[in-house]
Formats: C-alpha cells, structure tokens, sequence
C-alpha cells in the first residue's frame, strides 16, 4: 500500500486537488467539511512534496520520470519531478496550506452564500492541481492545457466576490489571458511543426539538429512564447490586466494569484525556455539580452507606479509587476548564480507576497477601510497582523536574514559573472524604491495616532495562517539549505543540457 | 413550441437519440466521436425534451442535485478508472499493463478500460451542457 | 516574387490561418463591445486551431484508422486534430465562463461597451 502511493506520488500531488475539487459541490451544504476536505488535501500536498523533494535530494538531482498509463516517452506522457519539480511544488504546497486555513470560515464575508463559497474553494483547488501539474509536466500541450486550467480558475477566482467591479476585472483578465494562451498555442504549434514532438526532452533534441535549417520559425516560435506567457505573468507593459484582478479579488484569491498563480506561467516559459530552447539557442538568438531589458523596465515601472497608489491592495498589486521584474531579469541570465538567485526569489516572493496580502486582507476585513492614510495606528490594535506585515515587507525588500534578500544577492553575484552591471544597478534601485512604498504603511501603522476604534487582530485559523507564512519567510531567509540547493541544482541541470 | 405533433414525435425520437448519445461515448475508440461528442448529443436530448415540453418539466427530470451529483461522480469515476492501474502495481491510467484483456483489434471490448473511462466523462460533459442551458435560461426569466 | 506566391499558393491553409490570426487580433484589440472581443478571441483561436489541422494533413493520405480494405501507405497524422479537439473545448469554456461574465455586466452597468463600462465605474469610485 505505502509503496503503491510512494511509486505513484508525482501522479498523486496533481490528480489528488482535481478530484477533490470535482466531488466538492456535493457537500455544498456542510461548509465544516468543505474546508476540512481542502486544508486536508493541502497538508497531504505539503507532506507529498516534501517527500518528493527528499528523494530528489538524495538522489542527487537524477530526477523521478513517471510515464502514464506506461507508455514510453515519445508516444505517452511524462511527468518529471526532478529539482525543479520538487521545488516547485514545495512553494506549492508551502503557500496554499496557510492561505486555506485563512480562508476557513472566513470567506462569506466577501464571497457570499454556501454554495458560492464552495464554488470558491473548487476554484482554488483546480488552480492547486493545475500549478502542480505544471511543475511536473514534461509535454507542451500539458503545458497549454493546464495553463487554460489555471486561467480559467484565475478569472473565477477573481470574480468570486460579488461585485460588478469584481466581474469586470475578471472579463479583462479572462480576454487578455486568453489571447496569452492562444499566442502560446501558437508557440506550441510551430514547435510541434518544426520538430514533430510534443514531449520536452525529444524537442529539444531535434530543436538542436535543425534550428540553423529554418530559424525564422523559431524566432515566430521563441517571440509567441515570450508575449503570451508575458501577458499571462503580468510583465512590465502587458500588466494592465493585474492590478485590476488583483486587487478586487476576495483576499486570500489575491494571495494565491500573486503569490502563486503568476509563478506557474513563470514556471512554464522558464522550462520552454530552458528545456526544449535550451540556453544555446537562447544566447543565439540574443533572448536573454531581451529578458533582462525587459525584467530592468518592469522593477523601475512598477515601483514606480507602485509609489503612485494610496489603495493598500492596488499598492501590492503593482508591486507584484515590480517583482515580476526580478524574475524575468533572473531568467535572462544564463548562468548558475543567476538562475538560482531567480527561482530563490520567486519562491520567496510567493511566500511573502501571500503574506502581504493576507495581513492586507486581515486588516481591510478589520476595519473596512481600503486606503493607507485610514490605517494609522492599527500597528498597535493588531498586533500580529502588522507584525507579519512588516517582516513580509522586509523580505521584499531585501532585508538581510529575510527571505528576499537571499534571492537578490544571487541575482547580483549572477550579474556580476555575465558582466552585467547597470542590472546590478536596477536591482539596487528597485529595492530603494520597494522600500519607499511599503515602509510608509508601517510608519502609518505604528507611529501615528491610534484611531479611536474597536479594531482586532483575525481569528485563530487566520493568525496561525498569518504566523505560518512568517515563519516560512524567515526560515527561508536564515536558513535556506535545502530550498536553495534545490535551485542551485534545477538551475544547474538547466545549463548541462545540450 | 407546444405543439401535439412536436411532443409526439419527440417522444419517440429523444430515448433513440439518448441511447444513440451512449453508443457514440462507448465506441470512442473504434468509431468517431467519442466521449465529449456523446456527451454532448445525450445532453443535448435532455436540452430538446426541456425546450419541448417546457422548461419547468426539464427541470423535474433532472433537478439541480442530480445534475450536481452526476458532474462530480463522472470526474471521480475517471479517477477510480485510473486508479485501477495503480492497484495492480501498473502506472495510472494503465490499460493493457493493468492485466486487461484487449480482445479482438475493431470490437468493443478492445479499448480495454477506455470505454469505461469515456463514460464517466461522457455523463460529465452531458451533465455540464444541461446545467450550462438550465442556468442561461433561468438567467433570462 | 514568384516563388513567394507558389509557396502561399501550396501552403494556402497556413496562410488562411495567419489572415484569421490577424482579424481576430486585431477585433480583440480595436473593439469596445464585449460581445465581439470576445468573437474576435474566437476567431484568433480557430486560426491557431486550422493552423495545427492544416500541419497534420498530408495530402493523398488515408484516414488514420486500421483497415484491411485499405491500400494507401501514407496517413494523415490524427495528433494534431485530437489536440485540437481539446483546445476546442477549452475555448467553449472560456467562451461560456465569458458570456456569463458579460451578462453580470450588461446587469450591473446596463451596456456592453468597454468605454461606458470604464467610465461608469470612474463616476462610481469618485463619489
């Protein structure tokens, strides 16, 4: 029994949330259970990546191949869970276990009835199951597939709470994503022409001998990854849709849309990139120099834009496109150091923009007030809530023994070593500038006057909830052994292909 | 719409087009179709008989639980199906590997479990379709 | 100049697909009511989709099923047509989530029109 789960575990961490998900609707009346069944499903995912993860470690970064149903590679489909796999879905698993607990019986506020709640939560676990399968996914119309999976939940998510505002938003995303993943369609299908193959490792292959024969496709191909996928991740001119459905989703949907759900595309354009391009085609056709250009615009535009909002979750919103920076300028690096420094931050940007959000969240449901100027002297009503507010902002702006602060130094010794400086430069800029628009909240929080109203820190499941993601922040800032050999070595397997 | 002629002749007609629905699902491998195209033409009998008979008899056929509980449990029977591999010791969704016996290439029994699994997908697609008319039709009145 | 024309003339459905392509882009960006971002939406996809079909016909070839009767060596590839079939469906999801989507707005705002819809919602926020 136990050696039937543990052979069939990478299947399991995907299929387990879908089919939890699809029975959900028939409990509809008896929330208890609900969400028991989803924070159940969440630990089981969290106890499941962390065994994969292991494994991985052991081995050696040889990753675990599962073919389903048996057939072998070129016929059948493949899941890998190799470092990055696993590390993946650590982050995974890691964020959405506490925001499910924040949302446990806390969602009707903003959502509405039983049923509407439950659809929620169906959402969130298809999203849950989708992101997993894009971690371990080896075949490009898995990839397209669990994209539209992923989208598709996004939007619903966005438009749970019942607010024309709400609606609206989501129709801009569900058109602008749609158009992303058409345009990644299209990707996938020159791809699929030019070399026959849907499976990653075969594609490159064959990418590798033929390329020189007609690189006009895989310019058309590299260029309808690079916008689809940017549209979809939000990067710097392709944003407009973010700050919109980010900010007018229910409060724990925010979290796991920043937080996670921009990471899976990320995820996928870096394994396209990177796994069947490969970093030789990428330095050929000079996509990293347009990845880095493109990763500068978005820190120092979207912190920019950032500073301009006096709306606290709009505030985090744009500072989620600011971040999305870091990471395309991480994945135009091709080298070990930069690689490792990008998928350590975006695991510590899922970790501590999840937090923001739901501290965020916490204090908007406490006091119904959405702008920072209203929230002076809530530092000291709630206490738990700014506390974990302030060390989420610590982290995204790079405070040593915090969690972002890691990621960055990779970043910039990876610059150093391609020889990049004004990068490092931006880079500097950018956590100036993250600093500048998320200290002045705490400063309001805790050094103006108390406003004279009965304000209170969250319910038990939220402050656990809160506290967890805290602790992940700092556990990853102080010690982070096992995360970041696991991206050093994903980041080093990138770079042996080919 | 509520027409003598219509309602008899859609008496007669729909069970034919319903069970026509479920060949089209079952034959998926041997045939053209498959799952998602008989779940479709079994939802779309149900959506005739609604609009044919009206939409408040539709709705005592197929009220809102059953329609709940046939989406949820078409997904959970794919699963269970897949999980018929993993209880052999084969991979998931294993089929001939899963020790099942293929038969003659062209017959029925030679998709194996594919069959089986078109249907719990098939009465998800139809189900769907149904709730999808239901819901825009409600939506209007 | 000529040998530009007969290779759009042999490969016309490639061609088709990037005029869809094309139109559907730009109705998706050039046009205020929703209904027809989202026909365009619809028509940008079916050009991806011919485009896949188009790269698994071969011309002359035999329907992919397995056949005693028949005598014909080549088959047209049935891959990219199956993919097809699941992209298809997923764009009637996205096309249905979306009709949904519209009709909460045409409730709350009284008009399907991306311009009125921005504006009404600048004088709500204003208030």
């Amino acid at each position: 029994m136990t050696a039937a789960i543990t052979a069939n575990l990478p299947v399991f961490v995907v299929i387990a949330p879908l089919f939890v998900a699809f029975v959900l609707p028939t409990f509809a009346r008896r929330m208890r259970l609900v969400e028991g069944l989803v924070i159940f499903v969440e630990a089981l995912g969290l106890v499941g990546a962390g065994y994969l993860a292991s494994i991985v470690l052991a081995q050696k970064g040889i990753p675990i191949i599962y073919r389903l149903g048996g057939w072998p590679a070129p016929w059948g489909i493949e899941l890998e869970v190799g470092s990055l796999g696993a590390f993946f879905l650590l982050v995974i698993a890691g964020v959405s276990l506490p925001v499910a607990l924040f949302a446990r019986g806390n969602l009707t506020k903003e959502v509405g009835s039983k049923e509407r709640v439950t659809r929620f939560y169906v959402l969130y676990l298809l999203l849950n199951g989708a992101l997993a399968g894009m971690a371990v996914t080896n075949d490009l119309f898995n990839v397209f597939v669990l994209v539209e999976v992923a989208t598709l939940s996004c939007c619903g998510l966005v438009s749970a709470r019942n607010h024309p505002r709400a609606a609206e938003a989501a129709f801009t995303y569900l058109i602008l994503a749609t158009l992303g993943s058409t345009l990644v369609l299209g990707g996938i299908g020159f791809l699929y022409i030019t070399t026959g193959h849907l499976n990653m490792g075969f594609s490159s292959q064959e990418l590798g001998r033929i390329w020189q024969d007609n690189p006009h496709v895989v310019w058309v191909a590299i260029s309808f990854m690079l916008v689809g996928f940017g549209v979809k991740s939000a990067l710097f001119p392709l944003h407009l849709w973010l700050p919109d459905a980010h900010s007018t989703a229910p409060s724990p949907a925010s979290a796991i849309l920043s937080g996670l759900a921009i990471k899976g595309y990320l995820i996928c354009l870096l394994k396209i990139l990177y796994n069947v391009f490969g970093h030789t085609l990428i330095q050929a056709f000079a996509v990293h120099r347009i990845l880095v250009l493109a990763g500068m615009v978005a820190i120092i535009a979207g912190s920019i834009l950032a500073l301009t909002q006096d709306e606290l979750k709009r505030r985090l919103a744009f500072s989620t496109v600011a971040q999305v920076g870091y990471i395309y300028l991480g994945l135009g690096l091709v080298n070990t150091k930069g690689l490792t420094g990008m998928l350590f931050y975006l695991a510590s940007h899922a970790v501590s923009k999840s937090a923001l959000f739901l501290a965020a969240g916490a204090m908007i449901a406490a006091t119904g007030k959405q702008s920072i100027s209203e929230l002076a002297g809530i530092g000291r009503k709630m206490p738990i809530t700014m506390a974990v507010f302030t060390v989420g902002s610590l982290s995204l702006v790079g405070i040593p023994l915090f969690s972002g602060f890691i990621g960055k130094w990779y970043l910039i010794l990876g610059n150093l070593e391609a020889g990049n400086i004004i990068p490092v430069a931006v880079i500097i800029i950018g956590s100036v500038l993250c600093a500048a628009y998320l200290f002045p909240i705490i400063r309001t929080a805790y050094f103006e006057p108390v406003a004279d109203e009965d304000w209170q820190d969250p319910g038990l499941p939220q402050k656990i909830s809160l506290i967890l993601l805290a602790v992940a922040i700092v556990i990853l800032g102080v010690l982070p052994g096992p995360f970041l050999e696991l991206a050093s070595r994903a980041a080093a397997e990138f770079l042996v292909l080919q | 719409m509520r027409d003598f002629i219509l309602k008899r002749v859609a008496a007669i007609i729909l069970p034919f087009i319903c069970t026509y629905g479920f060949y089209v699902i079952l034959h998926g491998h041997v045939s053209p179709g498959g799952s998602f195209a008989g779940g479709i033409i079994v939802g779309l009998s149900f959506i005739a008989f609604s609009t044919i008979y009206g939409i408040e008899k539709g709705r005592a056929r197929l009220p809102e639980t059953v329609l709940t509980w046939t989406e949820s449990f078409g997904t959970l029977w794919y699963g269970i199906m897949g999980m018929v591999g993993i209880t052999k010791g084969a991979p998931f969704l294993a089929n001939k590997l899963a020790g099942i016996d293929l038969g003659v290439p062209g017959t029925l029994s030679s998709g194996g479990l594919i069959s089986l699994i078109g249907l719990g997908v098939g009465i998800r697609v139809a189900s769907t379709i149904v709730t999808l008319f239901f819901t825009m039709m409600e939506e209007k009145s | 100049m000529r040998i530009l024309l007969e290779k759009l003339m042999a490969n016309y459905p490639y061609f088709a697909a990037v005029v869809l392509f094309t139109i559907g882009a730009l109705t998706v960006m050039t046009r205020s009511n929703l209904f027809k971002k989202l026909i365009g939406i619809n028509i940008m996809e079916s050009g991806i989709f011919l485009m896949f079909v188009a790269a698994g016909n071969i011309r002359g070839g035999a329907v992919p099923i397995l056949d005693e009767a028949n005598t014909k060596s080549v088959y047209i590839n049935p891959l990219p047509s199956a993919l097809m079939l699941t992209g298809i469906v997923v764009s009637v999801s996205v096309t249905a989530f979306a009709l949904a989507l519209i009709v909460r707005l045409y409730k709350s705002y009284g008009t399907t029109d991306a311009h009125r819809i921005a504006e009404m919602r600048n004088e709500v926020s204003e208030r």
